[in-house]
């Protein structure tokens, strides 16, 4: 049972990361139909950027003090956000937005070059091994409090709550309560109606990849510093594993790309944990062919996009 | 009036003996073909045999002097016998996926997996991988040696069967996707392929059902992350040849040979009832089906018939080089087939074939020529061989952007996407209209020995395009017709 219980903990983990991952894959497609296939590798270019940030500007490690710590990484954090942002905008601006009007197919195409180009050139710079940081956090199980010894939570998972947790709550706020969201939802429904109405439908689809790009590079941060590692290819099966939680939550729907994300964080704990992590991948793209086939409106339905 | 007549009746009959006749009337159908295309298309007709020429007698005259040219009288190296052999294998890679991809429109990005289903097809049939039990028939090895040794010949038809049948299989229950989504299926169902092929080294399990009990126990199925080897080479019999990676130009003709038939293969679908119909769905899927177009059928041919060029592909390589491991069979790789398709020009036969002969020397010749040089001038430089897909990548995203018909275009494909692209959606339809009834009933006319031109007025798009859009020599053509 203490196994089950442990085994969910790192699924709960590991859902969260994909969540915030997964929701600029939602943002995007709810906003232009794209399935922005770079998007993976955004996110893995944050984890390199968060990793040079750390590593070797910073220079942090476990001795350094706690509240130190904690500035720096909010630091991090917020610097990783506006870079993985900004080049996300870019992406949409050079590979993206000339698209707009060509068939449905050329833009996914063109998204398709781009990730196998930001993979490159991470392997360009980092060169194609792991690269790994050590874990800036205590290795005391947090548990240990309420006299629990049987169950690990670590400082690191709580940390990926601790991030994740109010990045989800900002976003869903942002979208659901501001003006700027209301354009975006607005663009979701009806691009063409929408700036009939006066919304600037190309700096609200830019808005929706700079918002989707802050979210990758969050999630890159949270990754190196709960995993410790990184690697040019890891945003190809990381993407997926997103993508899969986006599709699997109903993909433009916000609330379900995050329950999306929570179920496949814990499918691939399991699987990891009791089949074998050689069939994670495997079982992951059931899951997606499954539900597309299936149930091609994902567990919760479309919301942003009704346009299928 | 012009009235077009398309006889809907296949003129060579149903069944496996009405392929067979098509197959005959291809082949004896080539002299004929050729003339009427010289007379018609004089100038693309010699071009296209000059490049035949070349073709064909490049691997023996490489062999003879001009490998020494290289770099010497050329500035550039020139292709080696391995990358001319992967030209073949990419260029019948590259016509399979223009059927799935080009002719029907649907995206495949999973291609790999017939691929690597064709090479594992060879790899179980012709290899000493079945060391229990020992088959051995018309192969070129001893009899009573281990394993299952099929000859080439007969492993070629079985990946395409094979191959053709997981393309169905998987196309059955995804084909009613729309596009994007069955992408990303078809990309997942790529990814899955190898992974299976690589985790069934140590197979155990135990299934009873009443008296029917299956066991096995530690059976090694596909020879896990090693792979497979060796894999007999393509022998032929009387001739004795061995058509291995130290062959010589030898695996080359061979290669050469298959495509030639995927080309042909190719060629009498585009030009097909089938063929058309796949046009239809890539224009309008809803007007295809009504037009009484069995949409779900028809995809699912090009679906089947498209892998089982994979399956070919497949099997040649394998057999070619000995050896398979799960490894050989990466996402890139069906990208890498995508962009040849979308660089020489989706839809278009020879523009594909033009896309699998280029992007094979950059990555096989090229890049690593270059990667050699920069070492010498700058070590610390990064070799771009390692880098070569950031280079298509770059390819992928400036072909979407700038010129998405390809470098070859098929002028119908040229023209939807040159209505999308443009503002003036309907200026440009207009004129497309146009300009395209005309150019599209002479391509027609040219290709299909079906159409039977009733020419007793001006043709459609006349008006339009006034008197002088249409030649009286090209009419007299016709009419001969």
């Amino acid at each position: 049972m203490d196994q089950v219980i442990q085994t969910f903990i790192i699924g709960l983990s590991n859902g969260l990361i994909f969540a915030l991952v997964a929701l600029g894959y939602t943002l995007v497609y709810g906003i232009i139909e794209l399935i922005n296939f770079a998007h993976g590798d955004l996110f893995m270019l944050g984890s390199m950027i968060a990793l040079f940030l750390i590593a070797s500007v910073f220079g942090l490690s476990a001795s350094t003090p706690a509240l130190q710590l904690v500035g720096v990484i909010l630091l991090v954090i917020a610097i990783t956000m506006i870079a993985t942002a900004a080049i996300n905008v870019t992406i949409e601006r050079i590979a993206y937005r000339p698209l707009r009007h060509a068939p449905k197919l050329a833009p996914l195409i063109s998204a398709i070059g781009m990730s196998f180009v930001l993979q490159n050139i991470a392997n360009l710079i980092a060169g194609p091994a792991n690269k790994s940081i050590d874990n800036l956090f205590p290795t005391t199980n947090l548990l240990s409090v309420f006299g629990i010894e049987t169950i690990a939570v670590t400082f690191q998972q709580a940390f990926v709550a601790v991030v994740t947790i109010p990045l989800l709550i900002a976003l869903t706020w942002f979208v659901d309560k501001t003006r700027q969201g209301r354009a975006m939802r607005a663009t979701a429904q009806d691009p063409d109606t929408a700036g009939l109405m006066g919304v600037d439908v190309n700096r609200t689809i830019a808005l929706t990849f700079l918002i989707g790009g802050a979210l990758a590079g969050a999630a890159g941060v949270v990754q190196i510093l709960y995993n410790n590692v990184t690697v040019w290819n890891l945003g190809f099966r990381f993407g997926l594993n997103a993508f899969t939680s986006a599709v699997l939550g109903g993909i433009g729907n916000l609330s379900g790309a995050v329950v999306g994300a929570l179920v496949l964080g814990q499918i691939n704990a399991f699987s990891d944990r009791y089949l074998s992590a050689n069939w994670t991948n495997a079982i992951v793209f059931a899951v997606l062919i499954a539900v597309l086939v299936f149930k091609p409106t994902g567990l919760l339905g479309q919301q942003l996009a009704d346009r299928a | 009036m012009t009235t077009l007549v398309v006889k809907d009746e296949d003129p060579y009959g149903h069944g496996i003996g009405g392929w067979l006749s098509h197959v005959g009337a291809v082949l004896f159908g080539i002299p004929d073909t050729y003339r009427r295309e010289l007379r018609l298309h004089r100038p693309r007709t010699i071009a296209l045999t000059i490049m035949t020429v070349i073709l064909v007698t490049y691997p023996i005259l490489n062999s003879m002097f001009l490998a020494s040219f290289s770099r010497t009288v050329f500035p550039l190296p020139l292709p080696d016998d391995t990358t001319v052999t992967f030209m073949m294998i990419f260029g019948i890679m590259a016509i399979g996926l223009n059927i799935v991809a080009g002719f029907a429109g649907l995206l495949d990005l999973g291609y790999v997996a017939f691929y690597a289903i064709g090479a594992y097809t060879a790899a179980f049939l012709a290899s000493p991988h079945w060391g229990s039990i020992s088959i051995v028939f018309l192969a070129n090895v001893p009899q009573g040696f281990p394993g299952i040794h099929l000859p080439f010949w007969i492993i070629v038809p079985i990946a395409i069967l094979i191959a053709g049948t997981f393309g169905a299989l998987l196309g059955a229950p995804t084909l009613r996707l729309r596009g994007d989504y069955l992408a990303i299926v078809t990309l997942g169902f790529g990814e899955i392929v190898p992974v299976v092929f690589r985790n069934l080294a140590d197979v155990t399990f135990n299934f009873s059902l009443g008296p029917l009990t299956l066991a096995v126990e530690h059976v090694n199925l596909t020879g896990g992350p090693l792979g497979i080897n060796p894999i007999d080479a393509p022998y032929l019999p009387f001739a004795n040849v061995i058509f291995n990676a130290s062959a010589g130009y030898a695996p080359v003709y061979l290669g050469m040979f298959l495509l030639v038939f995927a080309i042909l293969f190719a060629r009498n679908l585009e030009r097909s009832r089938i063929g058309r119909a796949w046009m239809a769905i890539r224009e309008d899927e809803l007007a295809a089906e009504m037009m009484g177009v069995n949409t779900l059928r028809t995809k699912l041919l090009a679906f089947a018939l498209g892998a089982s060029f994979a399956g070919i592909a497949g099997s040649l390589q394998a057999s070619y080089l000995g050896a398979t491991t799960s490894d050989f069979f990466q996402f890139s790789t069906s990208i890498l087939v995508l962009i040849m398709v979308i660089l020489g020009g989706i839809g278009n036969i020879w523009g594909v074939l033009l896309g699998a002969v280029a992007l094979t020397y950059v990555d096989k010749t090229f890049l690593p020529y270059v990667g050699q040089q920069l070492q010498q001038i700058a070590p610390s430089f990064p070799n771009p061989a390692q880098f070569n897909f950031l280079f298509f990548g770059l390819i992928l995203v400036a072909m979407m952007r700038f010129r998405p018909e390809g470098f070859l275009p098929n002028r119908q494909r040229a023209a939807e996407l040159a209505a999308h692209t443009q503002a003036d959606v309907e200026a440009k339809v207009d004129q497309i209209v146009a300009v395209d009834s005309q150019a599209e009933t002479e391509a027609a006319i040219d290709a299909d020995p079906s159409i039977v031109l009733d020419n007793t007025g001006p043709p459609p798009g006349q008006d339009e395009t006034g008197p002088d859009a249409r030649s009286p020599e090209t009419t007299d053509e016709e009419r001969e017709l």
